[in-house]
């Protein structure tokens, strides 16, 4: 690399900059956006010099939108809290049901396991509402139609595939050894796992659950088709919030900075483990 | 405790790799697994713990048939060769560990790790992490664990293999101590002839898919069933020479450089086949020219190698042949030298199956099955 | 022989507990899913059927009648054509775009790490709230893109409202979320690959082009597979995105499967067309989906056996 000449460093910092600009700008705009009124956000040109408000994200906060027609309820907060649950709620389940059935197929080879472990995979890949639509009618029938317990199975589709293949991956790097060893000392199957398997593929269930936590963060196509207004996530209560009458787009951009927030900061977080993540537990970042 | 094998058979997938083993340890004694890597040791180490099941056969401690007995019930301390220590746990929770399986109390515990670690000299480095160990404590610490929970069954896996060579010389001298003080049953896995020849009570050899002679330590290095097992023990190699005993005047002999060299009387039935005369580096001599049976060489080359030096020298019909004789004794000098053979150590194989020939007389005192 | 020995299958019946085991840690996961591969099969059924959910006494079997009348069905060959076009567009684009930024961030250096994290905010961002920002940008009101355009003497530039560029303002999303995607695994990938090749030619003095096509890029061949293999599957599949930004629309122009299926449940709320529709775009994404697990299994045994 001694010969880069200066042409090709000036090219190279060139195209770094592009694309820096073209991936942040976007983002660096809407958050610009989410502390101006639409006094300012309407202003032709538009400037980046501006009185920054907070009244767009106190606003969403209180659920009170004042606006020339009057006072609107959001229910924004409502939205946001929607999102935490049932992210939460499906990672904890995708966890529970998850991790075990990973150690079986790591460790306890066994008939039809590798069959089972495609046909969940395969999930992952299937289109979404080829299973979602037949559900709807389904979830009336058996009154799970706009529950959190429906959307939480649902969300399942998403999240388990995803731990079920990077948590085998962390339990297939442990040597068998190790666990023989311990079991060989006196321990019961049971105790094997829980003092040997999981503290040692502790890092990687952690990272599965952060970026399962994402995944259903980020989802919008299960809650559009299965989840009413008062039960909807972000990414669908966002879009229904921008078609509002009288909406102030300082506020719409301030949900969306909202929305975002928790995962570019579990992204963060976990970044040591998301390429892993992102291949399915193919590729080690 | 005694352990039986009765017939196992395991085989991978369509890998055959032990095929219908059997084998009897008695209570307190020391076996030796020795073979080359692949010969089935690990596995069969493996199915004895427990963690990996036979596919025929059945396995007995104590008489009793170990089918469904899960690893954790069967007694057995076991050391592996890449220690499998847990990595998250200290050089003290790991020798407790068959302590704790068995809620014991705290203070007998502390107590037993401390004795444990003070016998295998480890006990200032109790609460290291493994990765903090250097690897001959990190050997210590594993076979500190398998001892910990002083059990009837002691399974060791080849534990001096990825140690340095000079605690690998220690430990050698060391176990054999220890495993006495365990009274416990033994088996100890090993490629390197020299432990087991130092350890074992008896050694099982094992090649191809089974145990292909079973025996004392002395039994396997003077009476090896085949011409591999002869050069798998002793260091340096057995000579092999390709004969054809003949009558001579003396009763049966082979000639080596034309001069006639006596076998034992009982190879008389092997008289014009094709043998193989195996004779090891030490049961050779440097004699004066006019000694019986000595037969001219050319020396090649010398090796001192500690207490023995070893000579390589060619014979009139171009044959190498490996001399060995205490350091420190006169030597030839270069160029031409004779050398007599100890008739009485020499072995006789079959240069087809490569199998020993007993001597006939020799046959009913004890030959290994 | 750790290996080996897990591979093991038990012949024998014994012992119980061991056997069951592994059913019984996978049975909940299990029976969630089959929960999942019902609806899979009433899909199927649906398929067959002439089914309106706003003539539900009209409901029949009509076995392969859904099927066949796409062979005339304009509307469905303009499904699948906006779909493909959307997928290699999307694809096609992001792989180069993505190799491009690898290649320029190989070096592991403080800076170059630094970037690639924050590239990742695209790709952690919601699509349907990536829509929703870009929808922002591109109001011909007060969209800071719509300015852009109008500086450059595109006077009312209307992204994706006008049918001529409503795909390209879709695919321009896909392309800002998606390509970080594609650039982590390569750059995985390239950082991954053993040095000593990359030494010899640049002690050798090859041209660095020449390195590129005929060392770098047949090295990288499972990685870029895999990237894009998931990417075409997604891709072909995409809902939020367009959903989000047009509804299908500007008319039938972005009218990908799922949207199409989408709005034929909902709207038209003709289930046994909904369900065909999707029964293709399934069938595809099966086969895709079969090869990309053959190349992912062959990466992954790779990269595990190098760990």
């Amino acid at each position: 690399m001694e010969h880069t000449s200066t042409l090709e460093k000036i090219l190279r910092g060139t195209a770094i900059t592009l694309v820096i600009l073209f991936f942040m700008f976007p983002i660096f705009w809407i958050f610009l956006m989410s502390f101006q009124t639409n006094e300012t956000i309407l202003r032709v040109p538009p400037s980046i010099v501006f009185e920054p408000t907070l009244s767009n994200y106190t606003a969403l906060i209180t659920g009170k939108l004042d606006t020339a027609a009057g006072t609107l309820e959001i229910s924004f907060m409502k939205n946001l809290w929607n999102s935490l649950f049932l992210s939460t709620a499906s990672v904890a389940v995708g966890l529970v049901l998850g991790v075990p059935a990973a150690y079986a197929f790591a460790r306890l080879k066994f008939r039809g396991s590798e069959d089972i472990a495609f046909t969940l995979l395969s999930f992952r890949f299937a289109p979404p509402l080829l299973v979602l639509l037949p559900l709807t009618i389904y979830f009336q029938q058996i009154g799970l139609a706009d529950t959190y317990i429906g959307l939480i199975w649902v969300y399942q589709l998403i999240v388990l595939p995803l731990i079920l293949w990077i948590v085998r991956g962390y339990f297939e790097d442990i040597p068998a050894d190790v666990e023989y060893a311990y079991r060989i000392a006196g321990h019961s199957w049971g105790a094997t796992f829980r003092k040997i398997a999981l503290p040692l593929a502790g890092p990687g269930i952690a990272a599965a659950g952060l970026l399962a936590f994402i995944f259903a963060w980020n989802n919008f196509i299960f809650a559009l088709v299965l989840a009413s207004a008062d039960k909807q996530p972000v990414t669908v209560g966002a879009l229904a919030f921008v078609t509002a009458s009288g909406i102030q787009y300082g506020q719409v951009a301030a949900g969306i900075v909202l929305s975002i927030l928790p995962t570019f900061a579990l992204a963060l977080y976990a970044q040591r483990y998301l390429v892993e993540g992102l291949s399915l537990g193919a590729v080690k970042g | 405790m005694s352990l039986q094998l009765i017939d196992i058979v395991k085989s991978f997938k369509d890998d055959v790799v032990l095929d219908g083993v059997s084998l009897e340890v008695a209570s307190g004694e020391t076996l030796v697994l020795f073979g080359p890597s692949g010969a089935g040791k690990t596995v069969l180490l493996r199915l004895i713990a427990g963690v990996i099941e036979p596919d025929e056969g059945s396995i007995l401690i104590n008489g009793e048939n170990m089918d469904g007995v899960e690893p954790e019930d069967r007694g057995i301390g076991m050391a592996f060769q890449n220690f499998a220590l847990f990595p998250h746990m200290d050089a003290r929770a790991n020798i407790a560990s068959p302590l704790t399986a068995r809620r014991e109390s705290q203070t007998g515990m502390k107590r037993r790790v401390e004795e444990v670690a003070k016998l295998l000299k480890i006990d200032h480095v109790l609460h290291h992490k493994p990765k903090e160990l250097s690897n001959g404590q990190k050997q210590r610490t594993a076979l500190g664990r398998a001892l910990a929970g002083e059990p009837k069954i002691l399974l060791l896996d080849d534990p001096l293999r990825n140690v340095d060579a000079k605690l690998r010389f220690e430990m050698r001298l060391e176990l054999p101590r220890l495993l006495k003080d365990q009274q416990a049953t033994v088996i100890y896995v090993t490629q390197d002839y020299k432990e087991a020849m130092a350890l074992g009570h008896r050694i099982a050899v094992m090649s191809g898919q089974g145990i292909a002679q079973i025996g004392t330590p002395e039994d396997i290095y003077l009476a090896p069933q085949n011409t591999a097992i002869a050069r798998l023990f002793g260091d340096p190699v057995i000579n092999l020479l390709d004969v054809v005993p003949e009558r001579g005047a003396e009763g049966v002999q082979v000639r080596l450089s034309g001069t006639p060299v006596p076998l034992h009387q009982g190879h008389a039935a092997s008289i014009g086949h094709d043998c193989v005369l195996g004779v090891r580096p030490e049961a050779i001599r440097f004699v004066d020219a006019d000694a019986p049976g000595s037969f001219p060489v050319t020396i090649e080359a010398e090796t001192p190698l500690n207490e023995k030096t070893v000579t390589l020298a060619i014979t009139e019909k171009k044959r190498e042949i490996l001399i060995s004789r205490p350091s420190g004794t006169p030597g030839p000098d270069r160029g031409q030298a004779h050398v007599a053979i100890d008739a009485g150590a020499a072995l006789l194989f079959d240069r087809a199956t490569g199998n020993r020939i007993a001597p006939a007389s020799a046959a009913a005192k004890g030959e290994p099955a | 022989m750790s290996d080996a020995t897990m591979n093991q299958k038990p012949r024998r019946g014994f012992r119980v507990s061991r056997g069951a085991l592994p059913y019984l840690l996978s049975l909940p996961a299990l029976l969630t899913c089959i929960g999942i591969l019902i609806p899979f099969f009433t899909a199927v059924a649906y398929s067959l059927q002439r089914y309106r959910l706003s003539q539900p006494w009209a409901r029949k079997w009509n076995w392969g009648e859904n099927y066949l009348n796409f062979l005339s069905d304009p509307a469905f060959w303009n499904t699948l054509k906006v779909s493909l076009t959307y997928a290699f567009l999307t694809v096609g684009l992001e792989l180069l775009l993505g190799l491009g930024i690898a290649l320029l961030l190989q070096k592991r250096t403080r800076f170059n790490n630094f970037v690639s994290i924050m590239l990742l905010m695209p790709l952690m961002t919601a699509p349907a709230l990536a829509s929703l920002m870009w929808k922002l940008m591109t109001n011909p009101g007060f969209g800071i893109l719509s300015y852009f355009a109008s500086l450059i003497g595109l006077e009312d530039f209307r992204w994706a409202s006008d049918p001529s560029t409503a795909m390209l303002t879709v695919v321009l999303v896909d392309i800002w979320v998606y390509t970080p995607f594609i650039m982590i695994l390569l750059l995985a990938g390239l950082r991954s690959l053993p040095q000593q090749p990359f030494e010899a030619a640049a002690l050798d003095g090859v041209p660095r082009l020449f390195v590129f096509w005929r060392i770098t890029l047949p090295m990288l061949t499972p990685f870029l597979l895999t990237a894009t293999l998931f990417r075409v599957i997604e891709s072909i599949q995409q809902f939020d995105i367009i959903y989000a930004m047009t509804q299908g629309g500007p008319g039938d122009k972005l009218t990908v499967f799922q949207v199409e299926a989408y709005l034929n449940f909902f709207q038209s709320t003709n289930v046994g067309r909904s369900a065909a529709l999707l029964m293709i775009l399934w069938a595809i994404t099966y086969i895709l989906s079969n090869i990309f697990i053959k190349n992912w299994l062959r990466l992954r045994e790779r990269q595990r056996g190098e760990a």
